[in-house]
């Protein structure tokens, strides 16, 4: 048996990203609005469904309703769809009631920018 | 496809490594083609992640390894789909004659080299690295996610979802080399763990070591014992939005409908052609979804209750159980798939599974991601295409 271990410490540049990654250490959702047909996506994307890659940087509410829900051994996640968001999103369901039908975005809770919605009404812990 | 070839898919326990896996499936395909390793130009190697077996550059390293330096060495990667896409690879370097007998080689030690738990996080990102990976979204999650959005729109159970467990994992009982033959009820499944609604433990593939290996060969470089081999008459691939939620429908596995539109195009043939299928169920509905998206039935509920996808049925789907039954070394999963097909289309495969009226077109059936990177490659019995 060769016994082998390594730790890797990475510093990724999230480039164009930058802004939905610093929104969601701060709680905020900072989606994309394409300049050419308005349409809003988040987790935003460079290019957009139509075609143009101009867009700028909106910040929505950060209010969403739950579409679909998962849990078990891997954790609670959702399908969501965010107010004033075209796009729906993918994420991590932090203390969200089994029965509630939305959430508030709130700061990615695992030390990495992660896309995190908390109980409706919740605020930001940090 | 002269040579066709796999090992055992398990857990190794013998202190064997994936160097010998490879070595094993390429020795037995290469003595099946009756070619030698001088009639090799090119070798493709699908291999998911350096992280398994920590080795970068595998394709250099194999080609020292089976006896083919000097050889054309290529890695192909595409997560889960890794291994359809070298068999694609190969095929266009036999069609385009840059090389007249080319070797896909599949491998990975995805259960004996790291724990579960560091392959489930290395998996959560094979999606969306900086979204997904980060928020900590598991493979089990985002393919619940998409199944409960097609399970919504076509009634499916899970009843369902237990018929197709059970099925696969009971091929795979006949299956000599399969990782996971099970016989369990309904009730077991459903009290086996969730690990993300509505899947339990036993709705989900395994963790698998293995390897898989083929030899192409172009039609006019086929060596005389070998002439009745089957044919590769179609392939396709193509790609969805990387964003399960970007897409038009998150049930809908819309890359596997584009690369089978465009491997039945090739072919000449449409969907209800196929009587053989080798489908990617890295879970148990995404079999589900793959047969829709495949176009393999027109009422999928009523055709799985018909038994049309059942071994003695009009189109068997994963005789060899599957990746939930046979197994998943991921960079071995689509190089198995194609090599079952052949094996079963020249009447070589498994005595328990060979269906007695040899099939005339099979389907194999590969993705990565959840159906982010969909690949498909369509073969015929040897002699039915020309
Ligand atoms: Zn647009």
């Amino acid at each position: 048996m060769i016994r082998h271990q390594i730790t890797l410490d990475y510093a990724l540049n999230p480039g164009w990203l930058g802004p939905f990654v610093t929104g969601l250490l701060q709680g905020q959702a900072i989606a994309r609005r394409c300049a050419a047909c308005a349409a809003t996506s988040f987790p935003p994307v460079r290019t957009c469904a139509c075609g143009s890659d101009a867009g700028e940087w909106v910040t929505l509410p950060g209010t969403a309703t739950i579409t679909l829900r998962t849990t078990g051994q891997d954790g609670d996640f959702a399908l969501v769809s965010f107010d004033g968001a075209t796009t729906q999103s993918t994420v991590k369901l932090v203390d969200v009631a089994a029965d509630a039908s939305g959430g508030h975005i709130i700061a990615s809770t695992g030390g990495q920018p992660g896309l995190c919605l908390g109980a409706r009404g919740a605020r930001n812990a940090r | 496809m002269t040579g066709a070839a796999l090992t055992r898919f398990d857990r190794r326990k013998d202190g064997s490594g994936f160097r010998d896996w490879a070595k094993s499936a390429f020795d037995a395909a290469l003595a099946q083609s009756g070619l030698t390793a001088g009639d090799i130009d090119a070798l493709f190697v699908a291999s998911e992640s350096d992280f398994f077996h920590f080795q970068l550059n595998p394709a250099s390293i194999l080609a020292s390894e089976l006896g083919l330096v000097g050889v054309a060495a290529t890695r192909c990667e595409g997560g889960g789909a890794s291994g359809q896409l070298a068999v694609h690879a190969a095929l266009r370097a036999v069609q385009s004659g840059a090389a007249r007998h080319a070797v896909v080689l599949g491998v990975d030690p995805s259960a004996s080299s790291l724990s579960g738990d560091a392959i489930r996080d290395l998996y959560g990102f094979s999606f969306d690295g900086w979204t997904d990976g980060m928020t900590g979204l598991t493979a089990t999650a985002l393919y619940a996610l998409s199944y409960q959005a097609f399970a919504k729109r076509h009634g499916t159970t899970m009843d369902d979802l237990a018929a197709v467990t059970i099925q696969n994992r009971g091929n795979a009982g006949g299956n000599p080399n399969a990782h996971l033959p099970r016989s369990d009820s309904a009730a077991a499944i459903g009290q086996s763990p969730v690990i993300a609604s509505p899947y339990h433990r036993l709705h989900c593939s395994p963790l698998s070591d293995g390897a898989a290996a083929l030899i192409l060969s172009a039609p006019a470089r086929v060596p005389a014992n070998r002439n009745a081999a089957p044919q590769i008459i179609g392939a396709g691939a193509a790609s969805d939005h990387m964003h399960l939620s970007h897409r038009a429908d998150p049930g809908d596995f819309t890359a596997k409908t584009m690369a089978m539109a465009r491997a039945c195009a090739a072919a000449e043939i449409s969907p209800q052609d196929i009587d053989l299928a080798e489908i990617y169920d890295a879970y148990a509905g995404a079999q589900l979804q793959a047969i829709s998206a495949l176009g393999l039935s027109d009422d999928l509920s009523n055709d799985l209750s018909r038994g049309v996808f059942a071994p003695e049925g009009r189109c068997p789907i994963n005789l060899s159980g599957g990746l939930m039954g046979q197994g998943a070394p991921v960079g071995a999963i689509g190089v198995a798939q194609t090599a079952t097909c052949a094996l079963i289309l020249e009447g070589r495969y498994h005595a328990a599974l060979q269906p007695r009226i040899l099939p005339r077109y099979a389907v194999a059936d590969t993705h990565g991601g959840v159906c982010t990177t969909a690949a498909v490659t369509i073969l015929a019995q040897g002699g039915t295409a020309g």
